[in-house]
């Protein structure tokens, strides 16, 4: 064995040299080297994908599926990959007014890989976003989107192989595409689709859903009509998604997952109606909320809130002051000013408007509180779901 | 346009000791970050009820409650508001028996294994407990860690600005005796059987280079400051740490822009003299930190020919270090339920470093450490859950083959293999309790740090260009005189403590520099 006497400290100071000789013999050229990790990240995460519309197809009287193709003139080669139930956030400006919505992808990842994504919009009452894509986007528009993403996924460590998926209206969205992914080999597991729709004739994906079944052994889709009046054709069910119909297709002795999306009521409703199957709260998995709206409706909202509010903004080294109504999100007053501010999910969850609460109270819907903990200490606040209380000053980072 | 004393490039650790240093000594100061957050790696994410902490285990130098660690003392100088957790245990090292293992024995868990050691806070109490599991080895472990103090304040003469290198080593012939030496040959020195030296070096991953590469004094600070005074964590995950900073800069006149990617540095009189931020705004300042790589930096920010030489010839020289894989789990059982005992436990399928270094370089390496935040901070999660964390470590290398539509059945695959690894060595069940679930690979911190092959650990430190040499060469490595950089890449290598020490390090040069024109 070696002992101390075996080690030099005259070592040292030629080492100093030799560092130094390894940098000189070095070459002085950029390095060049392959690095997967990156393209990977890249690919995956762009920040940005321009887009055109390629295709506008008729759902129902007032739902619309586009199909979006990469604009390659402005640089968009290929389209981001995805896992199904993953949504994309559409950029718009409205008549001077920066906007953002955030839609799922009801398309394939399969289809990706090809040059398509297929977003499928209901038209909204109201709804300024999906008025202004109804009106606007043709074949040939130019569209600004972001990098999928989004949590609402089948993850096969954590969820169970039996998936009974929930769907209202529109919320059909992410489910087609998760029953294309099971069909084409990219998702491996069980899905039973509770589709409610009012009556048959809006149902969306009638005629692909059942392809669909037909195909592929794994899928199996239950039409649930809820009009009281209409006949309910063979094979559909009549009322609504309850806990009953559930059990009905669960599996008895084996642990299965629920997933939900839809609209808010329905969300209200299952709720509920899921308590009473007892389930642990691992198989229970919701799709965001969507933007909130109201907050005067939310028990805990405090009296005596003002209707209109000041805010004072603050983006890099500009600031406004701006006035808004105190029912609107702090997101949604800025985007009224034609202030643009970093939005995504729009639903608290995502965290991307992260912003600094320099002084006033804000209100956030309890079920939307998805901020870390230490920016409830450092007075931090996602925008698109907060609700001036008062007049408010923040700190807001720059859209892009 | 306003022109700033300093623009500090990036708020992960370095940047925010770097901009705090200056704000508080009075300097028009601007922080650019491109995320929507501060911090980098010290950052925190939210999956249904589970806040989790990426990347910190524990942070060494957050000391006992009478005596106070490095980055504790930094908050506290600095003022930034943490709430500490203190933790009094180091490691728990498992390897598990492998067919031909003599001397093998069923630890607590019923598993067969060859070694499992828990290691105490404490040179005294470390050096004990080693030799209780290799006879014979007290004596060696003592001399590294009077060696360790010994260093400590070598590393504070180092850092003496008055005195020229050789100067500043003179009193420590013995520090400069260890100093070209990899740990083997050190601790082969010190008389310290091979078994005590694989307990000893189970920290090495921190640092990504094994024991035959690995330099001696730099692996020691590192061992040192956790068993010294044991570890800490702050209270709310790493963004408690992070938000703290962003705090103190603003309470001190600090601007910090969020969402602002610096996209190009502008030069003059071939130097830097402001930058461009989101491709279309200009600022400009007189000094310039930077919390990136050299790498990322020079590929993205400067013209080709703006590069200084030496840089292209230090990136050419260097090579990158390994990267990691990481696995967050909410649980729906607490940890008693588990099974845990313990906050940290290595389960290590060889004991020997330079093996592990060989297993690690692919995955399936059977290696993975395993993190149960509750066991020092038992409200992490609500009632009846806890949260685990995983982490193997990987060359980026091995991404090499993975395209976009494989990389979530590649990543499910290793996740799964890393829970089985730590279901089997601890004779445990997790998988069943799993309500949420995170798997982070190179291409994450790649997205996140923006760092070559997805790596959080900046160069290898080999032993050529490991801490003493980068630390007595700092300020000759750097590519501009008014430019300086800190964090992972830079002398102390990976790690918040590093990082803050060399963000605060670079931005005393500034004020240092400022204050010299007469500001």
């Amino acid at each position: 064995m070696a002992d101390l006497k075996s080690l030099k400290a005259k070592k040292f100071f030629p080492m100093l040299s030799d560092r130094q000789k390894r940098f000189d013999e070095a070459e002085a050229k950029f390095p060049t080297f392959s690095d997967n990790a990156t393209a990977l990240a890249k690919a995956l995460h762009p920040k940005r994908q321009y887009l055109k519309v390629a295709e506008v197809n008729k759902r129902a009287k007032d739902c619309r599926s586009y199909t979006l193709v990469p604009d390659e003139e402005r640089g968009t080669t290929s389209l981001a990959y995805f896992g199904a139930g993953k949504y994309l956030t559409v950029f718009e400006t409205i008549e001077g007014m920066p906007i953002t919505r955030a839609y799922s992808i009801s398309s394939s990842p399969k289809e990706s890989l090809e040059g398509k994504y297929v977003l499928t919009i209901k038209l909204v009452e109201g709804g300024l976003m999906s008025r202004y894509i109804f009106d606007t986007w043709k074949v040939g528009t130019e569209v600004e989107v972001s990098a999928p993403a989004g949590n609402f996924e089948y993850q096969p460590i954590r969820d169970a192989k039996k998936v009974i998926c929930l769907a209202g209206g529109s919320g059909i969205t992410p489910f087609l595409s998760m029953a294309n992914a099971i069909c084409d080999g990219d998702e491996d597991f069980e899905l039973t689709l509770l589709y409610g729709s009012r009556d048959e004739k809006h149902i969306l994906f009638l005629d692909e859903l059942s392809a669909l079944q037909k195909k592929c052994g794994k899928i199996k889709v239950v039409h649930v009509l809820s009009n009281p009046g209409v006949l309910v054709p063979r094979g559909m069910k009549k009322g609504f998604i309850t806990a009953e119909l559930i059990k009905k297709y669960a599996p008895k002795d084996e642990p299965y997952s629920i997933f939900i999306c839809g609209p808010q009521q329905m969300y209200d409703f299952l709720d509920e109606e899921l308590k009473k199957l007892n389930l642990p709260k691992k198989y229970i998995r919701h799709e965001m909320f969507g933007e909130f709206h109201n907050p005067q409706t939310q028990e805990d909202y405090p009296a005596g809130v003002p209707e209109e509010v000041t805010i004072k903004v603050t983006i890099q080294d500009n600031t406004w002051t701006v006035k808004g109504k105190s029912s609107d999100s702090v997101m949604q007053i800025l985007e009224k000013n034609g202030i643009s501010a970093p939005a995504r999910c729009r639903s608290g969850e995502c965290g991307f408007c992260h912003s600094h609460l320099l002084s006033g109270k804000v209100y956030v819907p309890k079920h939307l509180e998805y901020r870390r903990l230490a920016d409830h200490k450092f007075g931090c606040i996602h925008p698109c779901c907060s609700f001036p209380l008062t007049d408010l000053e923040i700190d807001v980072p720059p859209a892009k | 346009m306003k022109n700033y004393d300093v623009i500090v490039i990036g708020a992960g650790n370095g940047g925010l000791a770097a901009a705090t240093t200056c704000a508080r000594a009075g300097l028009s100061t601007l922080l650019l970050e491109r995320h929507n957050i501060p911090g980098g790696s010290a950052s925190s994410f939210v999956r249904g009820r589970f806040e989790f902490e990426p990347s910190l285990h524990e942070l060494a130098g957050v000391g006992a409650t009478d005596k106070s660690g490095q980055v504790e003392d930094m908050f506290r100088r600095f003022e930034g508001d943490v709430d500490w957790y203190r933790h009094d245990s180091t490691f728990r090292l498992v390897v598990p028996a492998k067919e031909g293992d003599t001397d093998t024995f069923v630890n607590e868990n019923g598993v067969e294994v060859s070694i499992d050691v828990r290691m105490p806070v404490g040179f005294e109490n470390f050096a004990k407990k080693l030799d209780e599991v290799v006879p014979g080895s007290y004596e060696s472990c003592i001399k590294a860690f009077d060696l360790s103090v010994r260093m400590f304040k070598a590393l504070d003469a180092l850092d003496d600005p008055v005195k020229k290198i050789p100067a500043s080593l003179k009193d420590f012939p013995d520090i400069l005796k260890m100093v070209s030496h990899n740990m083997t040959e050190a601790l082969d020195a010190l008389g310290m059987p091979k078994k005590a030296q694989d307990i000893f070096n189970t920290y090495w991953c921190y640092l990504g280079v094994p024991a035959s590469r690995l330099d001696f004094l730099y692996y020691l600070a590192m061992l040192h400051s956790y068993v010294q005074h044991g570890t800490g964590v702050p209270h709310l995950r790493s963004h408690e740490l992070s938000l703290a900073l962003d705090k103190v800069i603003r309470d001190n006149g600090g601007d910090i822009w969020y969402n602002s990617e610096v996209t190009k540095v502008i030069m003059k009189d071939g130097k830097p003299a402001g930058v461009v931020i989101n491709g279309e705004k200009e600022v400009y300042g007189k000094y310039f930190i930077c919390n990136s790589y050299p790498y990322s930096v020079f590929r993205d920010l400067f013209d080709k020919e703006e590069i200084p030489e030496k840089q292209l010839k230090m990136l050419n020289a260097r090579e990158t270090s390994v990267t990691l894989t990481t696995v967050y789990l909410g649980m729906n059982v607490t940890k008693e339920e588990l099974g845990i005992k313990d906050y940290s436990v290595f389960i290590a399928p060889v004991s020997d470093s330079d093996k592990q270094y060989d297993l690690v370089q692919n995955y399936h390496s059977g290696y993975c450490i395993i993190n149960c935040l509750n066991e020092i901070i038992p409200d992490c999660t609500p009632e009846g859950t806890c949260q685990l964390f995983l982490t193997a470590m990987t060359s980026g290398d091995v991404m090499k083959n993975i395209r976009p539509q494989d990389y979530k059945k590649f990543k499910t695959e290793i996740a799964k293999d890393m829970i089985e690894t730590c279901e089997k060595a601890l004779n445990m069940s997790i998988t069943p309790y799993i309500e949420e679930i995170e798997i982070a690979l190179p291409p994450t911190f790649a997205r996140y740090l923006n760092t070559p092959l997805g790596t959080p650990y900046g160069y290898m430190l080999d032993k050529w260009d490991s801490m003493i040499p980068r630390t007595v060469q700092y300020l000759n490595d750097q590519p501009f005189e008014n430019f300086f950089f800190c964090g992972a890449t830079q002398e102390r290598g990976d790690g918040y403590s590093c990082a803050y020490y060399t963000g605060e390090k670079a931005g005393g040069l500034v004020v240092k520099a400022m204050k010299k024109e007469g500001k």
